[in-house]
């Protein structure tokens, strides 16, 4: 595929020359700053050429090598190193970004599958952010939903927007996204919106369908078994998290839960189960007071 | 010579029995890890890399350099090592991605390997080459380059980009609105200020001071607002294990791209072992501690090849916090070791405590650190000697407008020069006795230094000339094949050429077969 060789190693190597004249080595302290646009910039570039590409359907070209492929590579360049390093993050937030984390799970505990299955919010999403806009930048990339996630769904510290760790996601988030058509919402974004009961959701209800179904693994009180992660908890989402919006979690919950057998709950299980899990005690809100936030952790 | 390096290459410990007061060594090693905490999270971002390799360089680098070495100098991270390590292996891969970490740690093992060879070649004697003035020069411009730094996280300026420092310091004035970040500027004044106002009631531990000021500066700020609103970074959790043994990634490719990392491995590798060695060399001289230079650099190269094995990048001795060891009384490298397994013990205690702080704090004391580094007095101290303040100041220049590595070229070149110039200039006295002028010659009569001598002989053309050699230091074949050849030239001319020497210079002279046409006078 032409923008995967566009950064093959051999090419990489054949700019090395170029870059370690005198004149590359002048001021690299203002590179420090600089660098982190580069980077971004060429990361949001190769990630625009790569969605053009496939958007102009260039019919007959090889698919992007998929994560298997890449793992299996005893050498990479930056940014396919990076795809790795963000899909190594994902799949491992707590050993591989643990600097941001305040709790047990990981990207994948959310986004199922490394972020590859649909209904269970794929991170195949790049396209949907807008491109990189060079004065408040920071407000609106992928960037700032990553560091979001990391905030309030990892309960963590929100990580600056040239994080490496960020980077390696945004590279990951590209990847995945190849092959999906600029602006256009990729089939199965998010969680599937479900439909009006007309109940009010019933959180004692969900307490007996959490106890039934959940419990075997999430544990009686919510605090994951083993490598299952915990549902509440002060080592699970916080206040702030997309996951504590009760239709949301129902979503997510309907499609993807009990793991293994998803949509087997009805509607109205999911919507009492999501209740009572959004009863349940978790880390506060970092919108509140990070003073609260920081005697939390100290005493965890 | 096998036998005296293997005997240089294992630790001798020989400081054991020195050991008079453990405590104070104890003691001493833990200021240096309290002060080595925050340089090495601020080196680790000169690096580009992240802070828990700059605290595991803390630790390991200075273990290894102070179980293998001699004397009480604190090793561990380094402001011009780190930030010659990012200036190297920026332009390969993105800062802190894991391929840029992998060239990281190539290039410490290759700065090692360096060291170790400047040992095998006996090498410690060429730092004596680099004059002080350059060294203070290539600190002065380190300095300015470190407040340059200070100021992206100071300001929380990450997304734009300049190439030189007055375009920056532009961008920032004309456009501060827009991108300063006011949070992160209240922390970056509240620690400098913590730093200055301190100074003045402890000017060893201000650092620590302007710290904790940033810290709780930060705390109140997040007490206030949440860190959506401020958009402050901070340290957060680190990652540390005890043992971070790990084998460098090396294959191939990278060494196929490691070649273009050669000149920057040399600089670092060179700058590194001055550093280091003129540190030993003030221990040498103001302590009667049992110093071994050499035994120093193979220390060094060892503990910066090691680095890598242990999750740290290189490093090299440490001028504050060799100071600030010696003057709590540390004498053997035991200090050292004890510092690093400090900096284990107290990172581990106040991980949690370290996680909200601020990186606007920590590069509040970089911005410190590098104002530390430009000295008025010591630009008032060579303005006495004019070459000495020309190195000083072309060396800062060229540091600030084309970086580092060129700066330390553009200092050892002067250095080189000066020093070559200074020692092929004569003290040449011409007296008139009855049998002709005498002409004493004071330096080092060689190849450089012979041309001065051909005008005097001209001026006294057709005399018979004495030259008094005694004071001569050093003679060599030029020097010999000149006094042979205007021998001739004065014989043609019916003068005659009396050379007067010591022993050494006659048994020389002779063999060079200067004795025939000159009178050699043995003194
Ligand atoms: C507790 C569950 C949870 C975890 C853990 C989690 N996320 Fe999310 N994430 C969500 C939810 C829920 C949404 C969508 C709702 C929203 O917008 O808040 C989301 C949205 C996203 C999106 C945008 C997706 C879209 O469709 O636009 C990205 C990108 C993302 N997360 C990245 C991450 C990364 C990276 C991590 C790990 C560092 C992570 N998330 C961890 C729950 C989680
Ligand atoms: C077979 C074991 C299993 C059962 C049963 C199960 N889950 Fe999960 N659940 C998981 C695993 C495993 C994950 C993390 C996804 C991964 O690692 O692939 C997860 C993730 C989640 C998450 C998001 C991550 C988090 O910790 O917040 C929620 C919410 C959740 N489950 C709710 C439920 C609910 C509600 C039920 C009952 C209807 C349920 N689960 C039943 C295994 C299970």
């Amino acid at each position: 595929m032409a923008a995967g060789s566009a950064i093959s190693p051999t090419q990489l190597l054949g700019h090395l020359p170029s870059f370690i004249t005198f004149a590359s080595s002048i001021q690299w302290l203002s590179a420090l700053a600089s660098d982190t646009q580069t980077m971004k910039s060429s990361h949001f570039l190769t990630f625009c050429s790569l969605l053009l590409l496939t958007v102009s359907g260039s019919h007959g070209q090889q698919n992007p090598p998929s994560i298997e492929q890449l793992l299996n590579e005893p050498f990479l360049d930056d940014y396919y190193s990076n795809v790795v390093y963000g899909y190594e993050i994902v799949t491992d937030t707590q050993k591989n970004a643990s600097r941001y984390v305040g709790n047990s799970l990981n990207c994948s505990s959310c986004h199922l599958q490394a972020g590859t299955q649909k209904e269970a919010l794929p991170l195949n999403v790049a396209g949907m952010y807008p491109k990189w806009r060079a004065k408040n930048g920071k407000r609106n990339g992928i960037g700032l939903r990553i560091r979001e996630c990391f905030l309030y769904s990892l309960d963590g510290i929100m990580p600056p927007e040239d994080a490496p760790e960020v980077l390696a996601i945004a590279a990951y988030v590209t990847h995945l996204s190849q092959g999906q058509v600029l602006g256009a919402e990729p089939e199965g974004r998010g969680v599937p919106t479900l439909p009006d009961t007309g109940y009010d959701p019933n959180p004692a209800n969900g307490r007996s369908v959490y106890l039934e179904q959940c419990s075997s693994c999430h544990g009686i009180q919510g605090e994951g078994i083993g490598e299952m992660p915990a549902v509440w908890g002060s080592d699970s989402y916080n206040k702030g998290a997309g996951m504590n919006r009760i239709r949301e979690a129902a979503g997510f919950i309907w499609a993807n839960m009990p793991l293994g057998n998803g949509k087997s709950l009805s509607h109205q299980q999911a919507l009492d189960v999501s209740a009572y899990l959004n009863l349940q005690y978790r880390p506060a809100d970092p919108r509140g007071s990070k003073f609260f936030k920081l005697l939390e952790d100290l005493f965890n | 010579m096998i036998k005296q390096l293997l005997k240089e290459a294992t630790p001798s410990f020989a400081w054991k029995n020195k050991l008079h007061s453990w405590r104070a060594e104890i003691f001493a090693g833990f200021v240096g890890a309290i002060l080595v905490i925050p340089q090495g999270i601020t080196y680790a971002y000169l690096a580009g890399l992240q802070p828990e390799y700059g605290l595991y360089c803390a630790i390991f680098v200075t273990l290894f350099s102070s179980i293998l070495g001699t004397s009480s100098m604190m090793s561990g991270p380094n402001t011009a090592v780190a930030i010659l390590i990012g200036i190297a292996v920026l332009p390969l891969a993105g800062r802190g991605s894991p391929v840029y970490i992998d060239f990281v740690f190539l290039l410490c093992m290759m700065v090692g390997l360096i060291q170790l060879l400047f040992w095998l070649l006996r090498g410690a004697r060429i730092f004596q080459y680099l004059s002080p003035a350059a060294i203070s020069g290539i600190s002065a411009g380190a300095g300015f380059l470190i407040i340059m730094a200070s100021l992206d996280s100071i300001l929380d300026l990450s997304t734009f980009q300049t190439t030189f420092f007055y375009e920056k310091l532009y961008v920032i004035v004309s456009s501060a609105e827009e991108l300063i970040n006011p949070y992160s500027l209240v922390i970056g004044v509240a620690t400098i200020m913590g730093g200055y106002i301190g100074r003045r009631y402890s000017p060893r531990y201000y650092i620590i001071i302007a710290v904790t000021a940033g810290y709780l500066c930060g705390l109140l700020v997040a007490f206030i607002w949440p860190q959506p609103v401020t958009e402050l970074e901070y340290l957060g959790r680190m990652p540390l294990q005890w043992l971070p043994f790990k084998v460098p990634t090396v294959n191939m490719e990278y060494l196929m791209s490691s070649i273009k990392l050669i000149p920057y491995a040399i600089t670092i590798a060179f700058i590194g072992l001055a550093q280091s060695l003129i540190i030993v060399r003030e221990l040498k001289m103001e302590t009667d501690q049992n110093i071994n230079l050499n035994k120093e650099v193979y220390a060094q190269g060892v503990a910066n090849f090691l680095a890598p094995f242990f999750s740290s990048f290189a490093g090299s001795g440490s001028f504050n916090r060799t100071k600030a060891n010696q003057s709590l009384g540390a004498s053997t490298p035991f200090s050292g070791i004890a510092a690093a397994g400090f900096v284990l013990i107290l990172i581990t205690v106040l991980g949690p405590i370290l996680t909200y702080m601020p990186m606007a704090a920590m590069a509040g004391t970089l911005f410190l650190v590098g104002t530390d580094m430009i000295k008025w007095r010591d630009v008032k101290h060579y303005a006495q000697i004019r070459s000495e303040l020309f190195i000083y100041i072309a060396t800062f220049i060229s540091i600030i407008f084309f970086g580092l590595a060129t700066g330390i070229v553009v200092a050892v070149f002067l250095s080189v020069s000066v020093f070559l110039v200074r020692i092929s200039e004569l003290e040449l006295k011409v007296e008139h006795t009855d049998s002709g002028p005498l002409l004493k010659i004071k330096g080092a009569l060689f190849y450089a230094s012979v041309a001065h001598l051909t005008e005097k002989f001209q001026s006294h053309f057709g005399e018979d000339l004495t030259v008094d050699l005694q004071y001569t230091t050093h003679i060599d074949q030029s020097a010999v094949d000149f006094f042979i050849r205007e021998s001739k030239n004065m014989a043609a001319n019916g003068s005659k050429l009396t050379l007067l020497t010591n022993k050494q210079q006659q048994l020389f002279l002779s063999k060079l077969g200067a004795n025939s046409g000159i009178n050699l006078v043995s003194l």
